[in-house]
């Protein structure tokens, strides 16, 4: 059952210009920078991003110029900063976005993974955020029909394809993660297609069932890539490399000159993921 | 004699409203110190939870932030945003939510999205995240920010988090349960929120109301009784916030 295994760039392979993909970091931790960097070598573009909360992986692809659609719900750096190539992308207008609260863009991926026609939820409602939505088409107000109270009615969300950094997943694509797990799991299920980028992998039977949050029933693809999250975090494998962030955060806010000659020298000057992890000095 | 800084203060003054048995959602920063200082000290029975999904954690280090696994230090479970923020915040267990802002209104309704510069260009920050609906669905809101009048707007640029009133309607039109901000809580004073609109009840000490007044763009109600000073940090509680909360005063300098 070793089929699911796959080099990196095969499982970025499948995704085309203009597709649709959920990331599941969030803010400096588990976020798949190596699908990210992967994804700008290819030089994807007119990417649809969907994600709770973005972090690095998304302002990389944002400041790379891979991606037309936003839909989130914020996101940062935590304290080393805003997430200044997606902030700048929505103020010059390239990257359209559709922006939630974290709740109601977790319950559309819910309704998708459910199969559901909407979902319900007070979340958003007297708020700014709703209206743009409301002009779009992607959520509506209704009563609800039990107590005729104001309700929002929230689109499922499907996404062509996830990604999901796990820190350890068996060969059929059975993955673990360890901490909270955020809108992972939705993201995941209301996924098309699932890629996970491990840390290690393990032959089926090896990891403990209840350690399990993706099922291999919906995983296509592992891919095996050590240091795949730096510099965010894997709780308790590895801590965020807090020198790479400060630097990528100020490139980030410099401007997208600064953000291209990071992306040159530690993208783009690097032919995979090994030799980045080389370059950084990052070691597990 | 004890002396203090205004981020020390500011972290006092929300925690000291944290009940004991407040089930909180707590958003990142200044609001956490608060929060576990509160339960740390008067309230050690209440249940502070992440909106990522960890259920009470008790950090010993400075976190740098929501995502940072050091803030999930002590959980006693982990779960999803679906835990947190689905079961736990909309389904009505979450008595208390505490959030901090860029701007608030008179009704404590929050921007957390976007601010127009002093170049006339929209500046974005973070957005949401689940501050929208903590704001939506806690029994009660905390919002903690620094005084300045820039803080403060009688009509924000953009309504992220609603309040106690959502521009002239209740919660109850826009179909919102809670009641909303329950105050404003500063490095000068703690502003109570109420259905008459906010009211100015307390400073903290060394503050003068009326300067307080002057650097608050929106009125603010004299309370029944006169403003009073809010309760001075006790040494036990800088004692915490600069051992073991906040040693590195990233939020409390």
């Amino acid at each position: 059952m070793t089929g699911k295994v796959v080099r990196l760039e095969e499982a970025v392979a499948v995704v085309g210009d203009g597709a649709h993909v959920a990331l599941t970091g969030f803010a400096i931790t588990r976020n798949a920078i190596a699908i990210s960097h992967a994804l700008i070598r290819s030089g994807r573009r007119g990417l649809h991003v969907s994600q709770v909360i973005g972090g690095m992986e998304t302002d990389l692809l944002v400041g790379a110029g891979c991606v037309e659609r936003l839909t989130y719900s914020g996101g940062s750096l935590d304290r080393f900063g805003p997430l200044h190539a997606v902030n700048r992308g929505i103020g010059h207008g390239s990257v359209a976005v559709a922006e939630y609260s974290s709740l109601a863009l977790t319950l559309r991926f819910h309704a998708a993974a459910l199969g559901l026609p909407y979902a319900p939820a007070r979340s958003m409602l007297g708020s700014d955020l709703l209206g743009p939505l409301l002009t779009s088409g992607e959520v509506r107000l209704a009563a609800d029909p039990f107590e005729g109270s104001p309700i929002v009615q929230l689109s499922p969300l499907h996404p062509d394809v996830a990604f999901v950094h796990a820190d350890i997943a068996d060969e059929a694509g059975n993955a673990a993660v360890g901490g909270p797990t955020w809108a992972l799991r939705e993201s995941a299920f209301a996924a098309r297609s699932v890629m996970v980028v491990c840390e290690e992998v393990v032959p089926v039977g090896s990891i403990d069932p209840d350690a399990v949050v993706i099922t291999a029933t919906i995983v296509d693809a592992v891919a095996v890539v050590p240091n795949g999250a730096h510099p965010t975090a894997v709780y308790q494998r590895y801590d965020f490399d807090r020198t790479h962030l400060q630097n990528y955060a100020a490139a980030s806010l410099e401007g997208a000159d600064a953000h291209a000659a990071y992306l040159d020298k530690f993208v783009h000057g690097v032919p995979d993921h090994a030799a980045y992890v080389d370059l950084v000095g990052a070691s597990t | 004699m004890t002396t203090w800084t205004r981020g020390e203060m500011l972290t006092v003054a929300a925690s000291s409203l944290v009940r004991d048995g407040d089930v909180a959602v707590v958003g990142l920063g200044l609001p956490q110190v608060a929060a576990v200082l509160a339960k740390r000290t008067h309230a050690p029975d209440a249940q502070l939870l992440l909106e990522i999904g960890a259920f009470e954690p008790l950090p010993t280090e400075s976190a740098m932030g929501i995502a940072d696994p050091r803030l999930w230090e002590g959980s006693t479970s982990f779960g999803g945003m679906l835990d947190v923020l689905g079961a736990m915040l909309h389904g009505g267990r979450v008595t208390l939510g505490l959030l901090g802002a860029l701007q608030v209104d008179p009704w404590g309704s929050v921007n957390s999205t976007a601010v127009t510069g002093d170049d006339g260009r929209a500046r974005r920050f973070n957005g949401s995240g689940g501050a929208n609906d903590i704001a939506s669905c806690a029994g009660r809101v905390l919002i903690v920010v620094q005084h300045h009048p820039r803080k403060f707007a009688r009509q924000l640029e953009f309504l992220t988090s609603p309040g106690r009133r959502i521009r002239n309607q209740s919660r109850r039109q826009v179909g919102l349960r809670g009641e909303g901000t329950a105050a404003v809580v500063t490095d000068r004073a703690i502003i109570e929120v109420t259905d008459e609109g906010p009211v100015l009840a307390s400073v903290h000490p060394g503050e003068d109301p009326e300067a307080v007044r002057a650097d608050t763009p929106i009125a603010l109600l004299e309370p029944a009784g006169g403003t009073v000073e809010s309760r001075a940090p006790t040494a036990a509680q800088l004692e915490i916030v600069r051992t073991d909360l906040d040693p590195q005063r990233w939020y409390t300098a």
